[in-house]
């Protein structure tokens, strides 16, 4: 008989929250400025105007292999190659996965000559932060390697985006998350290279109501498929706006 | 042992019906969860707590090794219960190759059927089209997994590994409790795991910590008359696990409403995330612990809704495990597919969570048949 309570009383709940779940339907959105790179993208610009070719390197940790999508045809760097692929017909895209879970800042500025040098990239996403944040790296020591790391990756002809942490519950419970953001931020100005504001992005997400188990998957760190699929989509705008901003602006579905 | 304890469950006579209807239970939630975006996965046990399936279907797999084999063992000798285990070792061997080559098969004829740039794309991505070769290598040697197809080579490793565990584990299961904590322990701290393909990638479910699970399984098949012993404190035990279960169930509930995520301390949050999966956080593991206690409470073995013939599909998966475990992991796939081509419409989710755990009761009632086929009379 008890027993029976139980099961009606959480089937009832969960019928409810399954009720609550169908009235919201995600969308994949991010305020027109924060979007903006805040650099121009000068070679990736030549690259697909004269050459109609581009080569991307994915630099990166565990968002960048892609854990916590089903399928790697879900992670961001597949995401960029297909949507900028069908954004600029004409253009042969390439996207090079550098993605090694677990790393940041310290370990990807050591590898970057050797990883993107092969690939003859034009454009690097660097995505990193996250791992600093979490293992406490030193700022200071947090931004020479990011200096560092472009100083190498421009010396062999790349130009560079910074994507920041993610905003995720194990990344905003850290007591100074904001200030590796801060710090990413700081260095981009100073070494003007562009910044993918995906901490801010995500953020705006989350404050316009999307719940965690949108785009988390349920470690609360990774982002899950819809997470990794938005991210993709977003960062190919935000760069086809910095390469041709008067044309694409109007295209994005950014929201304001 | 003492003689006037009670019968240990592997030697104890007649089918345990929990073990089959829990498994099969965890293979339709397993199903449910692999599909990306299903509404009906709202009724499995990852969105009420931190443990998710895995951790039932892992456990459970401990707990029959254990009744499967250590009655051979005893009886027949160890050689006999080890080259059986490897019998088992090779079905399951056999079973992951022919389930990954249909489920790649699967991705090329959706891939060819819509056009043939996204199926380069898409194998390339999977680590099978820059050297097919070396991919269909690594595949053998269970280093390449692509896309949820973990769990069997989980299993065949902890299975593999299962013959020198278990006439440790009949005769001291304490000690292989400790022994299988402190390896996890060990894993956790410097962070071990087996190699997998394209390089840096390692395993989804790391072995060398999931063995934890299995052997606290197949502990449980020596150890559970022994289990009274916790009884004098039932009260105190039940109400710790239960505010634990209520904890989890609140934070889980907090990814999905961002009022109750905002009640959530900072503090509290730095403590519990990330909540790992590829290493069997110790969150999880305690909130399997805790559910596993409530249901040794609440669901005796003569329990009689087990024998409920509404539940009994649920029971015949269970008992064919493997068959259904691949056919659910190849549906979920397909399911996928449909699921994109109906724009994720929720009335397509509900027709493909049904429709494949239609499927997958099909395949467990026709294994019955076969088996009654060959041996007629042996199942009651």
């Amino acid at each position: 008989m008890k027993l029976r309570n139980l099961l009606l009383a959480s089937f009832g709940f969960v019928a409810f929250s399954t009720t609550t779940a169908l009235a919201e339907r995600p969308e994949c959105r991010a305020r027109r400025e924060l979007l903006d790179l805040g650099n121009p993208l000068a070679i990736t610009r030549a690259a697909v105007a004269e050459q109609h070719q581009l080569r991307i390197v994915a630099m990166g940790s565990s968002s960048t292999q892609g854990y916590g999508a089903t399928n790697p045809m879900f992670s961001y760097p597949a995401q960029l190659k297909m949507n900028l692929s069908a954004a600029l017909p004409g253009v042969e895209v390439h996207v090079f996965n550098k993605g090694i879970g677990g790393q940041d800042a310290e370990e990807e500025s050591a590898r970057m000559q050797q990883d993107v040098k092969p690939e003859k990239a034009q454009l690097v996403i660097w995505q990193v932060g996250t791992n600093s944040a979490i293992r406490r790296y030193p700022l200071d020591k947090f931004a020479d390697r990011l200096r560092a790391g472009i100083d190498i990756g421009r010396s062999i002809g790349a130009e560079f985006v910074f994507m920041n942490l993610q905003y995720v519950p194990a990344i905003v419970a850290l007591p100074d998350e904001e200030e590796y953001a801060r710090v990413m931020s700081d260095v981009a100005k100073e070494k003007k290279t562009g910044l993918f504001r995906r901490f801010e992005i995500m953020r705006s997400w989350y404050d316009d109501g999307m719940p965690y188990a949108q785009f988390v998957t349920n470690d609360g760190l990774h982002l899950n498929d819809f997470g990794q699929k938005c991210i993709g989509k977003l960062l190919s705008h935000s760069i086809l706006n910095a390469i041709r901003p008067a044309q694409f602006i109007d295209e994005s579905k950014a929201k304001n | 042992m003492k003689a006037a304890e009670p019968v240990p469950p592997y030697l104890a006579p007649g089918r345990d019906l929990r073990l089959d209807f829990f498994r099969g239970l965890a293979l339709w939630f397993i199903y449910l969860d692999h599909i990306p975006t299903n509404i009906v996965s709202w009724l499995t046990v990852r969105n009420y707590g931190f443990s998710d399936a895995t951790e039932i279907f892992v456990f459970i797999s401990g707990y029959t090794a254990v009744i499967a084999y250590a009655r051979m063992m005893l009886r027949e000798g160890w050689f006999r219960a080890a080259a059986r285990i490897y019998r088992r070792v090779w079905q399951l061997y056999v079973a992951h190759i022919l389930l990954f080559v249909a489920f790649t098969a699967q991705i090329a004829w959706v891939s060819l059927s819509r056009d043939t740039h996204s199926l380069i794309e898409e194998m390339q991505l999977l680590g099978l089209g820059q050297n097919p070769y070396r991919a269909i290598l690594e595949a053998a040697m269970l280093k390449f997994r692509p896309v949820n197809l973990d769990v069997l080579p989980l299993y065949i490793v902890l299975l593999a590994t299962f013959p020198f565990v278990l006439p440790l584990v009949v005769r001291w299961p304490k000690s292989v409790i400790a022994g299988s904590v402190v390896l996890y322990a060990a894993v956790c701290h410097f962070d071990w795991n087996l190699p997998g393909y394209p390089d840096p990638k390692v395993w989804f479910f790391n072995p060398l910590a999931w063995q934890v699970v299995f052997h606290l399984g197949a502990a449980m098949a020596v150890l559970a008359p022994q289990l009274v012993w916790f009884d004098r404190w039932r009260w105190p035990i039940s109400i710790a696990a239960g505010l634990f279960l209520c904890f989890a169930g609140f934070i889980a509930l907090s990814w999905q409403y961002n009022w109750l995520e905002r009640l959530v301390p900072e503090l509290l949050a730095r403590q519990i995330y990330p909540i790992d999966k590829t290493n069997v956080d110790v969150l999880r593991l305690v909130h399997f612990v805790a559910i596993a206690w409530f249901v040794r409470l609440l669901v005796p073995k003569d329990a009689p809704f087990l024998k409920w013939r509404i539940l009994e599909p649920v029971r015949r998966c269970g008992e064919h495990s493997l068959q259904v475990f691949c056919v659910g992991t190849f549906l979920a796939l397909s399911a996928q597919v449909v699921d994109s081509f109906f724009e994720d419409s929720v009335v397509a989710q509900v027709i493909v969570s049904i429709a494949g755990i239609a499927v997958m009761c099909g395949i467990a009632y026709g294994a019955r048949w076969f088996r009654q086929e060959a041996r007629p009379g042996a199942l009651a």
